[in-house]
């Protein structure tokens, strides 16, 4: 597979009053379609970043990032809005469904912003709808679902598009661990079906595991970049530290 | 963009409370405008044709000079052939009646005692034709030459009752003094304590034996309609205000009406100061609740232009939430207003008599279709516009920060 997205030496800082905190370290890192990457990484290593510079959500400081060929550091957020609708699709921690629009509306949201046509929205989230198993909740508003209901909308509403990636922002910490074991079954599925690109931000051991690609991000660089490979949890997580063995 | 309507449209009734306050302040001020327009519209067609009914018809018909220079003696630039003129001015499209009056002045004695009084000669035959109301409060209305009619007040002063003989003093266009005779058919008021301690009314033609001419100060018109004014007036002094009309000028009821001039503008202050504080009122409340509709909203728009909503759609979005509230507002306004507009009409209420008049008049609303729309459009446009400030604050958040909104 060709790679998709790539960043070079991206470097990102955030200003906290006085004080600037560094999230990103000169991090170069591609991703090829068709991925199944997990982010792991304890809090403030940078993953959420990271997935933010990928998304076009966000721009560095320093370095580049490339979306299929394009580089895009310097075009501003606002001009990236079409790129973001065709290219990525987003699955947040807290779901972040639209509240007003039913479980079919928050799906279609973003095709209707795309420009396709109605026939092809309806046979395409009706699709989607099935896949996820919640078909017949499509008049559901999203307080009328439960959590892992919720996600599974929401990873509906991210591959709408097409997208080339689904970039999932700690898909499962809002959730049981049955239920996230559930939704990690389906981003699985998808992704070995269909192909589906899945990048996606955790520091849950066991979801890491499920990962064919492991980035082990600590003080915003990329510590390890493990394909093919199991996490295995360290006794000194708690202080961001995560070893990872190769398997292949 | 149906979607963004959808959206915007939802989010109206998502917080049911906030939204209801909303619409209760807005549906008040709209009400608390349209009541207030209303009454004063009442009073103004009110006072309009009170007006026009107390003597001062929709037109007024004198010579140039009367009205430019004035009079050193009674009728000196008066208005000859007055029957001519009155029966030219009846052929003209809209006019119903017309009638000729002397304004005069002199002295009035009941052999004991003199006051002095503003006299109108009138052509009793007419006065009814020309729809003007007469209060008379004992008595008879006149009709022979040789009666007069007095106002309240001054018939007390001369402790004047119907069928006394009173005399009449004034002064001829010659300059020369007169005096005749006349008996009080009855007593009547104008509504002007002041004008009633003055007022007398006597026949035309007792008028005229009094100041020894056959001239009218000026000849009045009555029209069809109000509305018709202006379009008479320019017809007839287009058409050169018939035969002998070089010397004439002819005044509206408007021109004339400079009490009621004064009531439009004292009310007219009024509205646009209740219509300034319902205005702030209205505005602060909708800014707030699209503020907090914004506040509340962040991470939502910040997952909105992840998916590539752009900040324009953004600002559509909350700008038509404003819309559709204030449409809501303005029609629930109308309805609170429609309302209370029948509620007040049927109650029968009753207010006090205006300062310097002497009797009170009924509480009544008028419904002013122009009103409402004006209303309406005012509220759409107030909560539209309010909207807009918080929508671009919303539309120029950072993606990143809003996703990170807690």
């Amino acid at each position: 597979m060709d790679t998709v997205i790539a960043l070079r030496q991206v470097e990102r800082e955030y200003r906290m009053g006085r004080t600037t905190m560094v999230a990103l370290r000169g991090v170069s890192v591609e991703f090829r379609g068709g991925e199944f990457t997990a982010i792991a990484g304890p809090s403030g290593s940078g993953k959420t970043t990271l997935l933010n510079l990928i998304g076009c959500i966000d721009k560095p400081d320093r370095g580049r990032v490339i979306v299929k060929g394009q580089d895009v550091t310097d075009i501003p957020l606002h001009r990236l809005a079409g790129l973001r609708n065709r290219y990525f699709g987003f699955v947040f921690q807290s779901f972040n469904l639209i509240p007003v629009l039913s479980a079919y509306e928050n799906v279609e949201f973003p095709v209707l912003l795309g420009g396709v046509s109605s026939a092809e929205r309806k046979a395409r989230v009706e699709g989607l709808l099935e896949r996820v198993g919640l078909k017949d909740h499509r008049r559901h508003r999203p307080h009328e679902l439960s959590g892992g209901q919720r996600q599974r909308v929401a990873i509906a509403r991210a591959l709408v598009a097409q997208p080339l990636a689904v970039l999932a922002d700690e898909p499962t910490a809002n959730l049981d661990s049955r239920t996230g074991a559930e939704i990690l079954d389906l981003m699985h599925e998808l992704n070995e079906s269909a192909g589906v690109t899945f990048l996606f931000s955790t520091h849950d051991e066991q979801i890491v595991r499920r990962a064919r690609r492991v980035l082990a991000m600590h003080d915003g660089q990329i510590r390890e970049d493990a394909t093919n490979c199991t996490a295995v949890p360290m006794p000194g997580r708690a202080a961001g530290a995560e070893r990872i063995e190769r398997t292949a | 963009m149906a979607t963004f309507v959808l959206i915007a449209f939802r989010n109206v009734f998502r917080n049911t409370r906030r939204t209801a306050l909303t619409l209760l302040v807005i549906s008040f001020g709209a009400a608390a405008l349209i009541l207030s327009g209303g009454f004063f519209a009442y009073n103004f067609d009110g006072l309009r044709e009170t007006t026009i009914r107390n003597g001062l018809g929709h037109l007024q018909i004198a010579t140039e000079q009367y009205l430019s220079k004035g009079e050193e003696r009674p009728l000196e630039h008066g208005l000859d052939h007055h029957a001519e003129l009155q029966a030219w001015l009846e052929s003209r499209e809209h006019v119903r009646a017309t009638t000729a009056q002397i304004d005069f002045v002199g002295l009035i004695s009941n052999g004991e005692k003199s006051e002095a009084f503003l006299g109108s000669g009138v052509d009793p035959e007419r006065e009814p034709q020309m729809g003007f109301t007469l209060n008379l409060k004992e008595g008879e209305p006149l009709a022979a030459d040789d009666e007069a009619l007095l106002g309240i007040g001054l018939a007390k002063s001369l402790k004047a009752q119907p069928g006394d003989v009173l005399t009449l003093m004034g002064t001829t266009r010659d300059g020369a003094l007169n005096a005749v005779d006349v008996r009080v058919a009855g007593l009547y008021a104008t509504g002007i304590k002041e004008f009633d301690a003055r007022a007398i009314k006597v026949s035309l033609p007792a008028a005229q034996r009094l100041l020894d001419t056959d001239r009218v100060t000026k000849v009045i018109v009555k029209l069809d309609a109000t509305r018709n004014t202006e379009e008479v007036r320019n017809a007839i002094v287009a058409a050169g205000l018939g035969p002998r009309g070089a010397s004439l000028r002819v005044r509206s009821w408007r021109e004339l009406a400079t009490f009621y001039q004064q009531v439009v503008l004292l009310y007219d202050a009024i509205f646009l100061f209740l219509g300034i504080i319902i205005f702030i009122l209205v505005v602060l409340s909708s800014s707030n609740t699209m503020m907090m509709s914004v506040f509340e909203r962040v991470r939502e728009i910040g997952t909105l232009m992840a998916f590539g909503t752009r900040r324009r759609h953004v600002l559509a979005i909350f700008v038509l939430e404003g819309a559709v509230l204030g449409v809501l507002g303005g029609l629930c306004g109308l309805a609170v207003s429609y309302v209370l507009i029948q509620a007040i009409n049927n109650a029968g209420l009753t207010m006090p008599p205006p300062p310097s008049f002497t009797t009170g008049f009924p509480l009544l609303v008028k419904l002013v279709p122009g009103l409402l729309a004006a209303v309406f459009v005012l509220i759409v446009v107030v909560l539209t516009g309010s909207a807009v400030l918080p929508a671009w604050r919303g539309a120029r958040l950072r993606i990143v920060d809003a996703l990170g909104h807690v």
